[in-house]
């Protein structure tokens, strides 16, 4: 059964026409990554469009192409230019560029682009082996389960505001809040139509994910004239010939670096809200304090520009894994691909993988192949990139915005979208301003209807609301919400303030209770190896008089 | 008022607006069946919301004036303020342009117009760049239409003037 669900999928992939779509997906999301401003979640949303008219494998197979060019793209101009193309790839110019600058841009580039590869590779092979685990652990959620998970998803997406939390809860419920607009979906009562027929119908989520991100983005971009006016090689000479042979024997030598980046990737994909941007320093990071050398770091080491570049392509296989085996995006791009499969009638959940066996193992199928691709197109981009390159800023701002409006009227044929894109582009565009983060407001967009169907589904088989704490996984995601919430306090206040000693034993003890509940062997041996940690942690604090350890860290902050 | 931040402004916006969508939640109507009545999720989180909002007003009223360097480069004065954001503006307005249009223009004209409108505002109106600008709108929106039309058969709207 296996075979023939892998064999229909290999035929749907296969077919010429994907291939050539797979193809110019990988080409265009190399393009969009390499250009700073404009992020990979915006070239994959403006994809969908396009693919809504596809069979859904074939869609679904150029949007995995489009983010995997993406993830890759961000690194030329990061290494050639010093400016991160996407802030997945911030971490890459720290070693990227300086390298690039001290005579072999080569180099770095081949670097970039086989760490990309193989982070890709490794993230591929645990998508595939982890996520329909995962969704036999999805199997278990109830929906009162279902519920909780999304209020963790978003608190933990609104606690990489960092301090401005707050900023990032009041974005993630104004996501929520936006999707309460026009019927609801269980007994389809008017809401918040103020007497239009438009706002009856509510706001179409694809032209509000592109307006608050897309849209947003160009005004962003546009918003100084001075910049507006220039291009990127303005900014520098962009000429180099990417180095293969050379950078494989270097990864080779350093291989266990890109195992452990790639590693750092997927479980920081897996968990709701945490994009590459949190991986790429957090995998730098800790590729610098493993290192025997770590004073080189920042001046062109090899191992600063694998670390960062394997962690980023990674950790889209690990949000896919959350997005396909429990229905919940790992990060905006996740968020997007389900946006994409909705648009398609497909709702993940724990049963996708068993009930649409060809989809899923399509999109585990292209997921590879697109690695590959990316590879084989790497150098003829770079070449197209330099071209790019040229061209000034707000003509391809102009471009785009000329499309979004072509795009956004094709998925439904409506012509109010256009109006919906336009007032959450400028929605986007003064929540940017002031400083609120936008990726809690698309989750909350995205994971609204998810919550409230699920609430309602809850309250129809039991009005008691004492399920949502005694359940097991309920619990479990009530505890790890609160905690994540209360993150960034604990990250400012770390070091200086006494309660901070006690955050890691309590979220250990607390964490514990739940998988205790839950019952069977290995999950009680699995509350009990954390409460030993918590109480480890708890003795050794004890052990050093309660005393404040000065911290030292990089600050990890959703852009 | 000088002792009071930006933030604090829109803390009192978002108040505002929390108390109007508030208000409006009681114009959902409850039917007799369903155990969650429609206005109930809505609430819920207009209450979250709410809370929400206040602790980021307390927050920003402890937290004194704006220092005059945190926002380098932002206007203090109307005609500063017009150049500051002179671009956003431009776009708003000429997309709105165009989607008033669109009925009248359909989709491929009033696309390239916007296209060409925008990037002239944008980019300077000299005729060099009006040249540059105008191949680069009819390139990009009408290779953009064919292929939706053409290639991935969506209707795209036709004006009532142009037919197109």
């Amino acid at each position: 059964m296996i075979l023939e669900n892998v064999a229909a999928a290999f035929g749907h992939i296969l077919h010429i026409k994907t291939l050539i779509l797979m193809f110019v997906g990988v080409a265009g999301g190399l393009i969009a990554g390499a250009i700073p401003g404009f992020t990979i979640a915006m070239a994959v949303v403006l994809t969908l469009p396009f693919t809504f008219s596809m069979p859904p494998e074939q869609g679904l197979a150029t949007m995995v192409s489009v983010l995997v060019g993406g993830l890759s793209g961000g690194l030329m101009a990061g290494i050639l230019t010093g400016i991160p193309g996407t802030p997945s790839s911030v971490a890459t110019t720290f070693d990227g560029f300086p390298m690039a600058r001290g005579g072999k841009p080569g180099l770095a580039l081949g670097l970039g682009v086989w760490s990309s590869f193989f982070g890709g590779m490794i993230s591929a092979v645990l998508l595939v082996t982890l996520a329909p685990q995962l969704a036999r652990v999805g199997l278990e959620f109830q929906p009162w389960d279902y519920f909780m998970l999304v209020m963790f998803a978003l608190t933990i997406t609104a606690s990489l505001a960092g301090k401005d939390i707050v900023k990032g809860l009041i974005a993630g419920a104004l996501g929520l809040l936006v999707r309460t607009v026009g019927e609801d979906e269980a007994v389809g009562m008017a809401r918040f139509d103020f007497g239009s027929e438009a706002l009856l119908q509510g706001f179409d989520f694809i032209a509000v994910l592109i307006g608050l991100f897309a849209f947003s983005q160009l005004l962003n971009d546009v918003r100084d004239p001075a910049s507006a006016r220039t291009s990127l090689s303005d900014k520098g000479t962009i000429r180099a010939r990417i180095e293969h042979l050379a950078a494989i024997k270097v990864i080779a030598k350093h291989w266990v670096v890109i195992v452990r980046s790639s590693l750092i990737g997927v479980f920081t994909g897996i968990l709701p809200g945490a994009g590459g941007s949190v991986a790429n320093i957090l995998a730098y990071d800790q590729a610098k304090k493993a290192s025997k050398n770590p004073e080189r770091f920042g001046t062109g080491t090899p191992e600063g520009i694998m670390a960062p570049e394997s962690s980023n392509n990674a950790v889209e296989g690990g949000a896919l894994i959350t997005l396909m085996a429990l229905g919940i995006p790992g990060d905006v791009t996740a968020a997007v691909m389900l946006g994409a499969l909705l648009i398609h009638d497909v709702v993940p959940s724990p049963t996708f993988i068993a009930e649409r066996p060809v989809l899923a193992y399509s999109i585990f199928i292209a997921f590879f192949l697109a690695t590959f691709i990316m590879i084989l197109l790497q150098s003829g981009m770079l070449r197209v990139f330099v071209l790019v390159t040229r061209v000034r800023m707000y003509i391809l701002a102009g471009v785009i915005l000329g499309f979004c409006g072509i795009g956004v009227f094709a998925i439904n044929n409506v012509a109010l979208d256009l109006w919906t894109l336009l007032w959450f582009g400028i929605l986007g565009f003064v929540m940017r301003h002031f400083g609120f983060p936008l990726a809690p407001m698309i989750l909350g967009v995205v994971l609204g209807n998810i919550a409230e169907l699920n609430l309602a589904r809850a309250m129809a088989i039991d009005t008691d609301l004492t399920h949502f704490v005694t359940r097991p996984w309920s619990l479990f995601f009530l505890i790890i919400a609160l905690f994540s919430a209360a993150f960034p306090w604990f990250q400012s206040a770390r070091g200086k303030k006494k309660w901070t000693l006690f955050y890691m034993p309590a979220a250990c003890f607390a964490v514990s209770v739940p998988l205790f509940m839950m019952g069977g062997i290995p999950r009680p041996l699995l509350a009990g190896a954390v409460l030993v940690v918590g109480a480890w942690v708890l003795y050794q604090r004890w052990k050093g008089g309660w005393t404040l350890a000065a911290y030292n860290g990089h600050e990890l902050k959703e852009d | 008022m000088d002792r009071l931040n930006r933030d604090v402004y829109v803390a009192v916006v978002l108040l505002l607006f929390c108390g109007v969508m508030l208000w409006a939640s009681f114009d959902i109507r409850e039917p007799d069946y369903g155990v969650l009545p429609p206005s109930i999720w809505p609430r819920v989180i207009l209450t979250v919301f709410g809370l929400l909002s206040v602790i980021y007003l307390v927050q920003s009223l402890k937290r004194g004036p704006d220092d005059p360097q945190a926002f380098p480069g932002e206007p203090t004065t109307v005609m500063g303020w017009v150049r500051y954001w002179w671009n956003p503006v431009i776009c708003f307005v000429s997309f709105c342009g165009y989607l008033l249009l669109l009925p009248w223009l359909g989709m491929l004209i009033s696309g390239m117009l916007f296209v060409f409108v925008l990037l002239s505002a944008l980019g300077g109106w000299s005729p060099r760049r009006l040249g540059i600008h105008a191949v680069v709108a009819a390139a990009s929106v009408g290779g953009m239409w064919l292929l939706f039309t053409q290639g991935l058969n969506v209707l795209l709207p036709t004006g009532e003037l142009t037919g197109i």
